[in-house]
């Protein structure tokens, strides 16, 4: 009995009402208080106290925290399974001690750095592969132009040479005349298509003025049929269609002033050539 | 309603039971964690948070292990102390640094003496000054009493002795 007189002078049961013991203290002043009702006794009167006490200090909350408390607790009434309401979670996440507080705040810190050198480096990655597009693309252009130019070039000679693979053609080579001994000129002439052709890549006559122009004359029966005007220039290419006709004896081609003549001036004659 | 009807329609989860708690327990509740926290909004989401956890783990709760009140107020001063350090309010307090908690805890919690608070009544005529200034530490502002011994420069033994003194008037007083 003096034992346990000593255990209640030291207060012990004072810091049980308040919470303020480790768990085996606890679990000691728990055990004592159902075996001796001295203690039991003892520990009642303290909280009774207490309680008494924290009534005469009591703080009246305001009248509007009745229904919010009231309300937060009555809505998941009667399902209690649902109960720990999102107040609780909050409660739980809200009460961090400090050491993980901190761990956490560096860790926010570090991952916002990151996403700056990321955000960084991906721009950066960015702008070179905008560069590098457009570069491509203006490459990408001009091989396209390169493209349609070839294409063209190679449809062009195609029809050359077919024009040359056709039998139905005969090339006439036109001589230069005393005049101008030094020219040449071929012209490709298919009698069943009516089709006259010259070779202005083969041509080789002195270059015309603007006042005047090269015009192609078909001798039929002794007379001098028109074929049509050219010009002579130096970077001339391809073949040139003439004027259609079904027969001929003889081709020669005169300068006459822009646009042509009705009939040939004789003396102006550069080429000429027979069937 | 006795303490032990309440109790019992508390297990059996009835919504007057709930009521009949708030109505008689929450002034008290509020006036210890008023004491740790003085900011009204907080204190009040403190109540809110000790009531939605008494009828959380209601379950726990034995008649054995003693009153009722006990471990409501228990609840109640755990769960304002875990707000005072608690992410949100040392924000507000303007990220003080707690390292040497006992003078942070001073301040977070004003130990200046307010009248209006510790209800001017013929009981602090009971008490002597240093009972009054262990049970307002120990009981409303939740140090443990190794916190107290710290803060006050006491033994203790000193602390446990004064505070069971302390107790003692008042149960004097109460009968």
């Amino acid at each position: 009995m003096e034992d346990l007189k000593a255990y209640i002078e030291t207060g012990i049961l004072e810091l049980y009402v308040l919470g303020d013991v480790t768990p085996a203290e606890k679990l000691q002043v728990e055990e004592l208080a159902s075996k001796h009702p001295a203690i039991k006794a003892e520990l009642a009167e303290i909280e009774r106290s207490m309680e008494l006490y924290a009534g005469e200090n009591a703080i009246e909350p305001s009248e509007y925290l009745r229904s919010r408390v009231l309300g937060s607790l009555l809505t998941n009434f009667g399902d209690d399974n649902d109960f720990p309401t999102q107040t609780h979670t909050e409660r739980e996440s809200v009460v961090v001690t400090r050491p993980y507080k901190e761990k956490e705040i560096n860790f926010y810190k570090y991952a916002f750095a990151a996403c700056l050198v990321l955000l960084l480096a991906s721009a950066a990655a960015l702008y070179n592969l905008y560069n590098r597009l457009n570069d491509t693309n203006t490459r990408l252009n001009a091989m396209q132009l390169q493209n349609q130019h070839f294409s063209t070039t190679v449809s062009a000679k195609d029809s050359e040479l077919n024009l040359l693979r056709d039998t139905s053609f005969k090339l006439i080579r036109l001589k230069g005349t005393e005049k101008s001994s030094e020219s040449v000129m071929t012209v490709a002439f298919s009698p069943s298509k009516q089709k006259v052709v010259i070779d202005m890549e083969g041509l080789k006559l002195p270059a015309n003025d603007q006042a005047h122009q090269y015009q192609l004359w078909a001798l039929v029966a002794g007379k001098p049929v028109d074929l049509g005007v050219f010009d002579a220039t130096a970077d001339s290419s391809g073949f040139k269609n003439m004027k259609a006709i079904a027969s001929a004896d003889a081709f020669a081609v005169t300068l006459e002033p822009r646009g042509g003549s009705e009939s040939p001036t004789l003396s102006q004659m550069v080429v000429m050539g027979k069937y | 309603m006795s303490e032990e009807e309440l109790v019992l329609s508390l297990r059996h989860r009835e919504k007057i039971a709930v009521e009949a708690l708030y109505d008689m327990y929450s002034a008290s509740l509020f006036g210890v964690i008023s004491r740790i926290i003085n900011d009204t909004a907080i204190a009040e989401d403190v109540l809110q948070e000790t009531f939605v956890k008494i009828w959380h783990s209601f379950s726990s709760y034995s008649t054995e292990k003693g009153r009722l009140f006990t471990w409501m107020v228990n609840i109640a001063r755990n769960l304002a102390i875990d707000k005072t350090r608690s992410k949100d309010f040392k924000n507000q307090n303007k990220n003080q640094d707690i390292e040497n908690n006992v003078t942070f805890i001073d301040e977070q919690r004003n130990t200046v003496y307010k009248p209006e608070l510790m209800g001017v009544k013929n009981l602090v005529q009971t008490l002597k000054p240093e009972q009054r200034l262990i049970i307002e530490l120990v009981y409303f502002k939740g140090y443990t009493h190794v916190e107290a011994a710290e803060e006050l420069g006491i033994p203790l033994g000193t602390i446990k002795t004064r505070l069971r003194m302390a107790i003692q008037e008042l149960r004097k007083h109460f009968n």
